[in-house]
């Protein structure tokens, strides 16, 4: 009978715990949700930095090679062009740009690229000056996603230290294939230290020496209803997904991560570079748990940017230079941007 | 008689023409209409997708000259990124004003030594413009690292930031330089 006790005794201890437990990570579970549910809803449009013309798909997703004579639709396209998406994120106090194209001037034309305007134009047609953006979040470092960063002399750019230090150890690793900063003759061609013209690193340098940077360690929110996190070395040793609150649900930026709307959809890994594959499956998989599945995942280079095809962004329109732009969302009481 | 009534009973000609005209706008707006129904962006972006011609080949002499300057560029590329990186790494507390100095004295090497080998390029003339912007890059990078350096001596950030304009018009000569040069340099990132 003692013995019986005992055990109850104990029992009851136990379950005690338990149901505190259970209450205390129910409870911070239910703050969680209730912040991100109480969070702004920001707007979110999509704007076309430039378009790469004619980019063998094979050489973007692997899985999707050109087969001459194939029928299937997974390898019966052989080139692809392939847009450079920003994303422009308006709400509470912030305009926030995901990405920052690439700069080129009257005599800078990458080879094969077309449709390039200015962002400060593109973002003109929204009714956003450049001295209204109080934010840049770069998905990563490369050339053509950190190259307008100067254009914006109020914002703050957001970089992970990750992306810093992976560029560092790169290009000063005591092997020379893998500190290359090119390759073959014309051509950088993947190393590590790669698609990091000096210019590119200078407009981040500009910023850190204007005190205009914040050094993201890992997962961060930087306004309410906005939050950075890592994905390292799902392209880059250091690149970062932008979360942002909206009305239609959690979207997820994702630079190079996501730089395939359909690699996300399909399981694909999209433009390896210098990508760690299953980082970037883990990506993917952030993205579906986040936002509740792929259709809210937004890609940096997906060729079927802004048609019905990749629906989130077929609320479009041609803007200059026949670059094109998306309206994917309104907070409420915003006002729409999209021509009549 | 019974002509006037079978004339009477044929519309006029000008009713005739006026149903004829009429018809012909109606079916003009319904083409458009039907048009403006099914463009959709994606059409209107093909529309205006513009017609790339390839660009024109580097003639011989031209290519030997790219292919001349490659290995310097490398170098110099190099060297600035490391001096850029170098600047970044101090801001951010990880070298020391010494590791600073070691690092920009090693890209000035660079410079002075890319600076030489330039010179002993013969370019042909219509290459000479690039050579000549290709060195001002070199001088610049050399000039921000003069300024770079004296952070070590006073730990001033003022030179920092006095070189870091040097820094991006040299960077912006080098895409310059290299679009015509070495066209595929930067693939999609």
């Amino acid at each position: 009978m003692t013995h019986h006790r005992a055990v109850g005794v104990e029992m009851t201890k136990s379950l005690r715990v338990i149901a505190i437990a259970t209450a205390v990570a129910l409870i911070g579970g239910l703050g969680t949700v209730t912040t991100q549910a109480q969070a702004p809803q920001y707007s979110v449009w999509l704007v076309e930095s430039s378009r790469f013309m004619g980019v063998p798909f094979g050489a973007f997703m692997p899985d999707r090679a050109f087969v001459p004579g194939s029928t299937s639709p997974m390898n019966n396209i052989n080139t692809v062009d392939l847009p450079v998406n920003v994303g422009v994120i308006k709400g509470g106090n912030d305009i926030v740009l995901y990405d920052a194209g690439w700069k080129a001037q009257d005599y800078l034309k990458m080879t094969g690229s077309a449709h390039w305007a200015p962002l400060p134009q593109q973002l003109a047609q929204l009714g956003i000056k450049p001295e209204d953006v109080t934010k840049i979040v770069i998905g990563h470092g490369h050339w053509d996603h950190a190259g307008q960063l100067s254009d914006f002399p109020n914002a703050v750019l957001y970089v992970q230290k990750a992306e810093l230090e992976g560029i560092e150890w790169a290009l000063n690793y005591p092997h020379p294939r893998i500190s290359a900063v090119n390759t073959s003759p014309g051509g950088c061609a993947r190393s590590p230290a790669c698609g990091y013209p000096p210019l590119t690193l200078a407009e981040i340098y500009g910023k850190v020496l204007s005190g205009k940077a914040v050094i993201v360690d890992g997962q961060r929110e930087i306004a309410p209803g906005l939050i950075i996190h890592p994905a390292h070395r799902a392209h880059t040793a250091g690149s970062q997904l932008l979360q942002v609150n909206t009305a239609i649900g959690q979207i997820l930026f994702g630079s190079d991560v996501f730089s395939s709307w359909e690699g996300i959809r399909d399981w694909m890994i999209a433009n390896p570079q210098q990508t760690d594959t299953v980082q970037q499956f883990l990506a993917y998989e952030k993205c579906y748990k986040i936002t509740g599945g792929f259709q809210n995942c937004v890609a940096a280079h997906e060729p079927l940017s802004y048609t019905d095809k990749y629906p989130i962004t077929k609320n479009s329109w041609v803007g200059p230079n026949g670059s094109r732009a998306a309206e994917v969302v309104l907070a409420p009481g915003e006002m729409s941007r999209k021509p009549k | 008689m019974k002509g006037a009534r079978i004339m009477a009973r044929l519309p006029s000609v000008k009713v005739l023409l006026f149903t004829l005209v009429l018809g012909a706008l109606l079916g003009i707006i319904g083409v458009a209409l039907v048009r403006e129904a099914t463009i959709t962006p994606a059409a209107t972006a093909r529309a205006l997708r513009p017609t790339l011609s390839p660009r024109p080949a580097l003639t011989p002499v031209e290519e030997a000259y790219a292919l001349a300057l490659w290995p310097i560029h490398n170098e110099v590329k190099a060297g600035a990124l490391r001096m850029i990186a170098g600047g970044l790494s101090y801001k951010l507390g990880q070298l020391d004003r010494a590791a600073l100095k070691t690092r920009i004295e090693t890209a000035r090497d660079t410079y002075r030594k890319a600076a030489a080998s330039i010179g002993t390029l013969e370019p042909p003339p219509s290459m000479v413009k690039h050579h000549g912007d290709y060195r001002e890059a070199v001088r610049l990078y050399e000039q921000s690292a003069r300024e770079m350096v004296r952070v070590s001596d006073d730990g001033r950030d003022e030179h920092l930031v006095r070189a870091h304009p040097l820094s991006m018009q040299a960077g912006v000569i080098l895409l310059k330089v290299g679009n015509e040069l070495w066209p595929t340099e930067y693939k999609p990132n």
